[in-house]
């Protein structure tokens, strides 16, 4: 039986068809949960999808969950890419946020957006990748675990931003001044009208770009080729003359860097300002969107436009069932994942494959 | 298995082993074949050897012997009945594998390595007790010395592979398959392990050994058969006649010949006397200390080795002094100076574990020197006052064109689960500048099978893996070029090759430093052999030397006649280990 599911797995081994695989049982699990929460099962389910794809404005609200989601998913590929786990993302981006908006309150009035937004962008990098390399010089040189470093690097910004907001920066409502609207970013309504009253803005696109030109440097680049090599095996990096505490922090410089673009689609796309709890959770998210999609940029889209479209639903349903319940449907999504993932891997005794057939003459 | 605790007798007086064969065995690797229609029986109470050429398929035909690998097509007879495809049945039938890379806990003891997966209990608990009455009676009455009490990292290489040989015999395999046993024994070990294997054989087990050495198979095989890109093309049994003297050599010729097929012969080249020339390389007193680490992948060294340098210098025994702080850290070379000319081959002859890879990586400047100094043309290379980064060192021996091939190529050489491709370039991505045809060039340099630079390093067989690596490290211009192991696993014609090669780079002017558990590879290449003993340089011999007068070097005054260390009371590990009487 089991040898005949695992057949069956394996000629499903694509990674695509795999989530796809994922998504079918996830949304089998959505119409339990909406049973067992008392709800009509294919109602929930109609309501998940009329506030998602259903609508210009659900569409729109999609994207700007996977913007967040791009974003983080590719940080954590970045680092993953020299074997370091970047759990410390959910700091970089509301460290970075909470600069942008700042400086973004007190651009000068007459500066023109040509100026202000790549300026936008380049402080949200240097804080993002300031506050990652931190973890990275941390293991690469001292040899602190990145996971407990990084940990640690979130609470302290925890407790940090309230701080700064209320004491240094005199914001009681825990929300920064508005930033100048040179320095914000277009909304996709204003191309597309479908979108309107959406929070999708041109973060978007540039999520989409950023992710593609990411993903053909780290395979193209000779840094972004050592990379992966110091991530398979740093002994033997080491003895062939790549340097691998450098490769180490540049690698989580760029992580970080890509983490705190997070600040586009949020602070400059959609709020106009830094509040607390903006973006906040995406960190984590972000990391179970790349490992559904680490393979490829088309993969790490996808799996952004999956996590993004569960978050929006979970908001949609809220009426008919608690919202919690697209948090255990994210959950099943990833558990789902790995385990077709599992079952399409061949059965392997000791350490060579076995085929699965033998025959005595 | 928990019956097993009842019964201390040894496995080893049980009857006959099982008789096993492969009929018509087809084996694929994706498309590629391995072992085609294969036939073969072996008889039990006999050694027989299984030869070929690297990618012959001898590993893939052990391996189907012993259920670890599933023919494609056709099966395999144990005592004539099909043997069902995974590793517990073959354990249920009383066969045995030891793979060529140990498969041992390094944090455990060797009892606890043998009991693992077959822990005798009793009520609840393991019994240790019973488990070593076993495995003592087994090793003694096979002739397998082992110290059950020492955690495996402490052992010696021949005797991790006792130890392999104890384990499976301790599950009661009665059919013991080797894959490679002898590729990192010295010379003493081959023969020692080869007396255990005609115990064995005596006592009825079957014996199956895979092997590229030639000189072995006629010096202790019964039966030989000859594998040629997946096929059986040649099969003899030997007779006592053949072992020795002109029958042998008509013999080795015969094997060799089936072997290598129609490819031609190649002959090595005389190599050119010495030139009084500057030397190239020196090794002023260096002292190394022991890293234990083998990732040390970061940050800028501890002051260990200073703390090292001291005590080299101030003339205590460090041996002494260090094991009496950190038990586990012995200086690894200590106090060595040699100097090595333009165009001049010097090998390095030693039993495994007496500082030959610390040597090694302190020149590649993977670990920091504890004292004395490296020069390249006259000019320092390392010395231990500098505090420096592994990466500087390293890439700093690279930029001065000292170029090391390191003796374990998954730790050191390839990135395993990157492609053949990227592998042939490591590292050098900011000096070619041209990849493709490097990496061209690189891989018909000695033919890597197969030829496809998309497959995973991981993919190629290990004698292929090993000519990537020699292959890159030959065409990397050097002036210094520092070798361990460098034909290890690799098949004979291959092996000729890159001797060739590496006594054209010294006839170019490289100064060449090889290390090597070969010593008929030694004698082959070097103008001369220093020899290493517990870190120290003990002796220099012509390439002529004996087996006999280097074997004497390596192991000091305490040589003793083979048949009485196989039997020594004393555990020879002492011996092994280098330790001090």
């Amino acid at each position: 039986m089991s040898a005949v599911a695992a057949r069956l797995a394996r000629s499903l081994t694509p990674p695509r068809v795999r989530v796809l695989f994922a998504i079918a049982g996830a949304l089998l699990l959505l119409n339990l949960l909406s049973w067992a929460f008392g709800a009509a099962p294919l109602e929930t389910l109609a309501e998940a999808y009329s506030g998602t794809w259903g609508t210009g404005y659900g569409i729109g609200q999609v994207l700007f969950k996977s913007t967040t989601l791009l974003f983080t998913g590719l940080a954590f590929v970045v680092a993953l890419r020299v074997g370091l786990f970047n759990i410390g993302a959910e700091g970089q981006l509301g460290l970075a946020s909470l600069g942008v908006a700042v400086l973004g309150s007190r651009l000068p009035a007459n500066m023109p957006a040509l100026v202000a937004i790549p300026l936008m962008l380049a402080c949200a990098i240097a804080i993002g990748a300031g506050y990652a390399g931190l973890a990275g010089v941390l293991r690469a040189r001292l040899g602190v675990h990145e996971i407990i470093s990084g940990i640690m690097l979130n609470r302290v910004v925890d407790v940090v931003l309230p701080w700064l907001l209320v004491a240094v920066l005199g914001a009681v409502s825990l929300r920064t001044a508005n930033i100048a609207p040179a320095a914000s970013l277009m909304k996709l309504s204003a191309v597309v009208n479908s979108l309107a009253g959406s929070a999708a803005s041109i973060a978007f696109p540039l999520a989409v770009v950023v992710v593609f030109a990411t993903f053909a440097w780290l395979e193209r680049s000779r840094v972004g080729r050592e990379f992966a090599w110091v991530g398979k095996s740093p002994s033997v990096c080491t003895a062939q003359g790549i340097d691998v505490p450098k490769r180490r922090v540049q690698a989580m410089l760029l992580s970080g860097a890509l983490a705190g673009l997070v600040a586009t689609g949020t602070v400059l796309g959609y709020e106009g300002a830094f509040e607390l709890g903006l973006g906040a959770g995406a960190g984590f998210s972000g990391i179970a969107v790349a490992m559904l999609g680490r393979t490829s940029p088309a993969a790490l889209i996808f799996s952004a436009l999956v996590f993004g479209t569960l978050a929006q639903a979970g908001l949609a349903i809220n009426a008919l069932v608690p919202r919690e319940a697209m948090g255990v449907l994210e959950a099943v999504v990833i558990l789902l994942v790995g385990a077709v993932a599992i079952a399409a891997e061949p059965e392997t005794p000791l350490t060579e494959p076995v085929a699965p057939k033998v025959s005595a003459p | 298995m928990n019956q097993a605790a009842e019964h201390v007798r040894p496995e080893g007086s049980r009857g006959s082993g099982p008789r096993l064969a492969l009929a018509l065995a087809t084996r694929l690797f994706e498309d590629r074949v391995a072992v085609s229609s294969l036939s073969i029986t072996l008889e039990p109470g006999r050694i027989h050897a299984l030869v070929g050429e690297n990618g012959a398929g001898k590993s893939t035909a052990l391996k189907m012997l012993a259920g670890v690998l599933a023919p494609s097509s056709g099966g395999v007879l144990v005592d004539g009945e099909p043997l069902a495809p995974h590793a517990q049945a073959a354990l249920d039938r009383k066969i045995g594998l030891v793979y060529q890379h140990f498969m041992l806990v390094d944090v455990f003891t060797a009892l606890d390595n043998i009991m693992l997966g077959a822990e005798p209990v009793r009520r609840g608990r393991l019994d240790r007790a019973t488990a070593r009455a076993r495995a003592g009676a087994i090793a003694t009455e096979a002739g397998l010395e082992v110290r059950l009490d020492s955690s495996v990292s402490e052992l010696s290489v021949g005797e991790k592979q006792r130890l392999e040989i104890v384990r499976v015999l301790f599950r009661g395999a009665r059919a013991v398959l080797l894959d490679e046993p002898t590729a990192v024994l010295a010379p003493l070990e081959v023969a020692e392990l080869y007396g255990t294997l005609r115990r064995l054989a005596a006592g009825g087990a079957t014996i199956v050994v895979v092997t590229h050495r030639l000189d072995e198979v006629v010096r202790f095989a019964d039966e030989v058969t000859v594998m040629r890109r997946g096929s059986k093309v040649h099969h003899e049994s030997l007779s006592e006649d053949s072992r020795s003297g002109e029958e042998a050599s008509v013999l080795l010729e015969r094997l060799t010949r089936a072997v290598m097929g129609d490819e031609p012969m190649h002959t090595l080249t005389p190599r050119p006397l010495a030139l009084v020339a500057a030397p190239l390389l020196e090794l002023v007193g260096l002292s190394v200390d022991n890293a234990g680490s083998v990732d040390n992948a970061g940050g800028v060294d501890n002051a260990g080795g200073v703390d090292g340098a001291s005590g080299a210098a101030d003339g205590s025994d460090p041996s002494t002094r260090k094991q009496a702080s950190t038990p586990k850290r012995r200086p690894a070379i200590v106090d060595v100076s040699l100097a090595v000319a333009a165009g001049e081959i010097v090998g390095v002859a030693g039993i495994e574990g007496n500082g030959q890879t610390e040597l090694v990586r302190a020149l590649a400047g993977l670990v920091p020197l504890a004292a004395g100094m490296v020069r390249v043309n006259g000019d320092v290379l390392f010395t231990p006052e500098l505090a420096e980064t592994t990466a500087v060192r390293v890439t700093r021996a690279r930029a001065r064109g000292l170029v090391t091939v390191h003796e374990d190529r998954h730790a050191e050489e390839l990135v395993l689960d990157a492609t053949v491709r990227d592998n042939l370039v490591l590292g050098e991505l900011a000096q070619l500048a041209d990849e493709g045809a490097t990496q061209a060039r690189r891989l018909s340099r000695f033919a890597i099978e197969p030829a496809n630079p998309a497959f995973l390093a991981r993919q190629l067989s290990g004698g292929n893996q090993q000519k990537l690596v020699v292959a890159r490290a030959l065409d990397r211009g050097a002036t210094v070029l520092v070798l361990a192991q460098p034909t290890r696993g690799v098949d004979i014609g291959t092996a000729r090759v890159i001797h060739q090669a590496i006594t054209d780079a010294a006839a170019s002017g490289a100064a060449v430093l090889i290390v090597s558990a070969d010593l008929n590879e030694l004698r082959t290449l070097a103008h001369r052999i220093v020899v290493l003993r517990q870190g120290s340089i003990v002796g220099e011999l012509p390439p002529s030397a004996t087996d006999e007068e280097l074997g004497r070097a390596m192991l000091g005054s305490r040589k003793l006649p083979n048949s009485e260390l196989a039997n020594s009371a004393t555990p020879k590990s002492d011996v092994r280990l280098g330790n001090s009487p």
